[in-house]
């Protein structure tokens, strides 16, 4: 009798140790996106990929992961009170996503003053791994900087010796011009001027257009995204300015998600971008693979932002993570070879290191495709007044 | 012209003792909805003061708000205000920018006031957003709130935030009510009902309209205080007309010119908002329907709506006995 | 550069081509409420609807096809919104016509999301007017100068239809003076939905116009309505004239503002719009003196 309730108990001990345990492998994600409001289609890609990189990896990791979806609305304060629901109600051990610079900057102290670890999955700032550095704040995206910096040299490499840049006026749009321009003067190159066209008010490139035909620069070097990333290279087109100055810019400016509304316009831009699902790599021969299966749509940089966000989540995991402290102190040290070449992070400033690859869009047998032209090495970001912290829970 | 009637003085102890209840008992994502809808009835009590009473229908309150919020943080910032008296110039400043906006589109009725006050207000959005002092497109961190330590007060601490939030929504609505009662507000209910008697009887017509504009404005911008209190930090959005628009929306469905029927409006639009949003990303389509519906319905919103309730109730036994005299 | 005189022409292209597409737009929005006292600010939303037949019909008819199309399916789509909206608000004042209207933004935005998505759409010029013309010493592309023209001669035709046809004289009349006109015998709702209608119409068309040019978003619709309203009480609400002058100035001050005075841009027309209401309330060419 007494042996069988000693068992009984023994028994009723190992359970529970058990189910603690298995408690205590249930990580719990906040995934914060903007599913309606401009940004939309970013996120539903950041979403979607993100979705699969937790079924592809999240098996083997041994631990089950519950998400909860809130919409920031590309609103920053909707971002600020989505972001103090999922880490005060729902208590998220991590969280994933923002896609607007200006979402970041608004829950930039709440997550670091609650010590919430948060995988940025596009929002690209320099400041976000600059001054305003978090050790809770990883970046698996990119910065502007990164991304434009390498066409400086690259171009001048090129024969390229004179610049008209134009971009929209805001912070981001200034941050990815002055990183390619610093890095081109360097070079040797001249900027012969530039244009700073109203952010969101801009429909018609018309007179800045006009102003960069007559300025007798070599190119034009740009950033847009988006809707206007649309109506530049159509019009940069219809104004016939392609075939006397070849356009350059950041590579969103013919992503892969809007590169078939641009249409032919958008044939034999060349640009540079941390992701092109042109990628020659086994591991982006899986992922582009695996994305089509399961949206039907060729994956953009967003989409693989998404993707490896999921997968520094689950190596973390891997690496015995298994809450906040212990997440935000794993996620600097992810290390991985995946669609996008080698990726790690910097632990100066917890931003993403990895190559930049430069790209003409071409015509393909299916509508617009990339082809990498160069493959620039992988450089982290000077530090930009980052003193990181040690993380304190 | 404005009076407490029962119903009214009913529904606003209500509120009161409703939201101070619920203000000790909610969540931590309860009271952020508190402070959220504090800052929504803060505005559109300004509004309605306005456009309910003086027939002054503005789309430029969204901006008033956010320059209000801007001034406050640069004034807490880059001037080295500590919160109150920051406060208290941001409040000075919103007002006297909505004196002058009142000034200017006094001459102004109907569709051409509304077009006027849209202009300044994307005018203020414009340059806040362009200016780098601003932070432009980024927008600005770090605004401090109020140090209540000297009475024991922690207002960093969610609960005591939303009590001070409440509380200042009082202030405001006592602000409107004493104006509306005085001879100014007497002025403004003529003023919409028959401008050309008010002007023969003497009364200095843009006058009248600037003050209530200004203490309106000054109304949105102690909103503005409060929101950037609130999230502690800002962006141009919050001057976008659209807030405007959302806050006329607000004033509409609670009850345009009742001064209560907003409070309830904003109550109604916030957690709407939230729990329409939980379900589906393209919430924003319903609220458009439901705006409609009630536009369409003629009711004077749903404090319009229950006060006609109520009247009728009042008079019914008034009918019998009438009918009982036949 | 300034000096260039190709630049001046450039510019001066570049301003007609946005005052006609601007016009295309006012001009609808302008007669509907100097007829009717109605405010549209879904005026916009069709105008972004317009745009997404005409992107979405120009992959199976081709652009001509979206063309035609566009602005008859905006056109019913209009006359359904007269029956079952407009008609009973015609009465009820600017604030309710605002907020319905407001409201109809609302669900016209998440109406499209559904429908296209959120990704932007784009469709390719016409063959016809593929390439530049060489014209006063500068290049410039074939497809914006069609812009021009289309405007102009909408121009043409609504100015002949006000001023010298009966129904152009009814309308006239009703803009006067409604319920003198009504007495008078004419049918007066019949030419409200008409003029609603066509006005719906002409929406429909710039936005099939505007397809090609720019991208087709969701969110066009919003982006277009400021300066279209800017351009009407500048021009003074209800008049042909007005919705002329409007468009021209808002897009003469837009593209030299952005070019020559580019930081103070943004704030400008505002600026110019709030010194027209400040002396001139009622806006430059009001259609009723």
């Amino acid at each position: 009798m007494r042996t069988t309730i000693r068992a009984a108990l023994a028994g009723l001990v190992t359970s529970t140790c058990m189910l603690s345990a298995a408690y205590a492998e249930d990580i719990k994600g906040g995934l914060l996106l903007p599913y309606s409001g401009v940004y939309a289609a970013l996120g539903q890609d950041i979403d979607d990929a993100f979705a699969l990189g937790l079924e592809t990896f999240g098996a083997d990791s041994g631990a089950t992961f519950e998400i909860v979806r809130e919409d920031d609305e590309v609103k920053p304060p909707v971002g600020l009170a989505k972001t103090k629901k999922l880490i005060l109600q729902d208590e998220v051990d991590v969280m994933v996503g923002v896609v607007s610079s200006g979402v970041l900057g608004a829950i930039r102290d709440t997550v670091d003053g609650a010590g919430v670890p948060l995988i940025v999955a596009n929002a690209g700032n320099d400041e976000a791994t600059g001054e305003a550095c978090s050790p809770y704040i990883t970046r698996i995206s990119f910065s502007n900087s990164q991304i434009n910096r390498p066409m400086g040299q690259w171009l001048v490499d090129q024969g390229v010796k004179k610049v008209f840049t134009i971009a929209p006026d805001y912070a981001a749009g200034r941050q990815m011009i002055d990183a390619f321009t610093t890095a081109f003067t360097a070079a040797g190159g001249e900027v012969v001027d530039q244009e700073w066209p109203a952010f969101q008010k801009t429909q018609d490139f018309g007179p800045y257009l006009a102003n960069a035909k007559a300025s007798g620069a070599d190119a034009v070097y740009v950033f847009f995204a988006g809707g206007e990333a649309i109506s530049f290279v159509k019009q940069y087109d219809s104004f016939g300015l392609k075939a006397e100055m070849p356009l350059y810019g950041s590579g969103f400016l013919t992503s892969q998600l809007y590169v078939e509304a641009e249409g032919p316009a958008a044939e034999g831009v060349i640009t540079a971008l941390h992701y092109v699902p042109t990628l020659d790599n086994p591991e982006n021969a899986a992922f582009v693979e695996a994305f089509k299966a399961k949206t039907g749509r060729i994956p953009s940089e967003y989409a693989v932002q998404g993707y490896d966000s999921a997968r520094a989540l689950v190596e973390a995991v891997k690496a015995g993570a298994t809450d906040r402290e212990t997440l935000a102190a794993a996620l600097p040290k992810v290390a991985v070879t995946g669609p996008r070449g080698e990726l790690r992070i910097d632990p100066a400033t917890n931003n993403i290191v990895q190559p930049i690859h430069v790209y003409e869009t071409v015509a393909g047998p299916e509508g617009l495709t990339q082809k990498v032209l160069a493959t620039l090495p992988a450089e982290a970001d000077p530090v930009n007044g980052c003193a990181m912290p040690a993380a304190t829970n | 012209m404005f009076t407490h009637s029962p119903l009214r003085l009913t529904t606003l102890a209500i509120l009161a003792a409703g939201s101070l209840a619920y203000a000790f008992v909610a969540g931590f994502y309860g009271m952020e909805i508190l402070a959220e809808i504090a800052i929504l009835a803060i505005l559109v009590i300004a509004l309605d003061l306005v456009a309910g009473f003086g027939g002054m229908v503005s789309l430029c309150h969204g901006a008033l708000l956010g320059v209000g919020a801007y001034a406050f943080t640069v004034a807490a910032n880059d001037a080295g205000l500590t919160a109150l008296p920051a406060m208290l110039l941001a409040v000075a400043l919103t007002s006297a920018l909505s004196f002058l906006i009142g000034a200017v589109c006094a001459r102004s009725t109907g569709i051409y006031f509304i077009m006027a006050t849209l202009a300044f207000g994307q005018m203020a959005y414009s340059f806040v957003f362009q200016s780098p002092l601003f932070g432009g497109d980024d927008g600005l961190s770090g605004a401090p709130r109020p140090d209540l330590s000297a009475v024991g007060i922690d207002l960093t601490d969610s609960r005591a935030f939303a009590v001070y939030a409440i509380l200042l929504v009082a202030f405001a609505y006592a602000v409107a009510a004493a104006t509306l009662r005085s001879g100014l507000g007497r002025s403004l209910v003529g003023l919409h009902h028959n401008e050309k008697r008010l002007r023969a009887l003497g009364l200095t017509v843009w006058r009248a309209k600037a003050t209530a504009f200004a203490i309106s404005g000054a109304l949105a911008g102690l909103a503005g205080c409060l929101a950037a209190q609130h999230t502690q930090f800002i962006s141009p959005g919050l001057l976008s007309w659209t807030v405007s628009g959302e806050a006329l929306v607000v004033v509409i469905l609670g009850g345009l010119g009742t001064l209560v029927g907003p409070l309830l409006g904003a109550i109604l639009f916030v957690v709407l908002k939230h729990e329409i949003s939980a379900i589906t990303p393209y919430w924003h389509a319903i609220v458009g329907v439901i705006l409609i519906a009630v536009v369409m319905s003629r009711a004077k919103g749903v404090f319009g709506f229950i006060e006609a309730r109520w009247e009728a109730r009042k008079a019914q036994p008034l009918v019998k006995e009438a009918k009982a005299d036949a | 550069m300034t000096t260039d005189i190709g630049f001046w022409v450039l510019q001066t292209l570049n301003a007609l081509q946005l005052s006609m597409l601007l016009f295309l737009l006012s001009v609808g929005l302008t007669v509907i409420f100097g007829l009717m006292h109605f405010v549209n600010l879904a005026h916009g939303s069709l105008y972004a609807f317009g745009a997404y037949i005409a992107a979405t019909l120009a992959g199976t008819l081709g652009y001509w096809g979206g063309f035609l199309l566009a602005p008859l399916a905006v056109a019913a789509l209009g006359a359904v919104l007269y029956f079952t909206l407009i008609r009973s608000q015609r009465r009820a004042g600017p604030m309710a016509q605002v907020l319905i209207t407001f409201g109809l933004i609302f669900v016209a935005v998440d109406a499209t999301r559904l429908v296209w998505g959120d990704l932007p759409i784009g469709i390719a010029v016409p063959e016809l007017f593929e390439g530049q013309l060489a014209l006063l010493g500068v290049e410039y592309p074939i497809y914006r100068l069609f812009i021009i023209a289309l405007g102009l001669a909408v121009l043409g035709v609504l100015t002949l239809i006000l001023t010298r046809t009966q129904i152009g004289a009814m309308i006239r009349a009703g803009v006067d003076n409604d319920q003198m006109a009504a007495c008078l015998g004419i049918n007066v709702e019949r030419m409200f939905f008409l003029v609603f209608v066509v006005g719906c119409a002409l929406a429909g068309l710039a936005g099939a116009v505007a397809a090609p040019v720019l991208s087709v978003t969701p969110d066009m619709g919003l982006q277009i309505l400021i300066p279209t309203l800017i351009v009407i009480v500048i021009g003074g609400l209800g008049s042909l004239k007005g919705a002329v002058a409007g468009s021209l100035i808002f897009g003469f001050v837009q593209t030299f503002g952005a070019v020559i005075l580019p930081t103070l841009s943004p704030v400008l027309i505002y600026a110019l719009l709030a010194a027209v209401l400040v002396t001139r309330p009622q806006g430059l060419l009001p259609a009723k003196g």
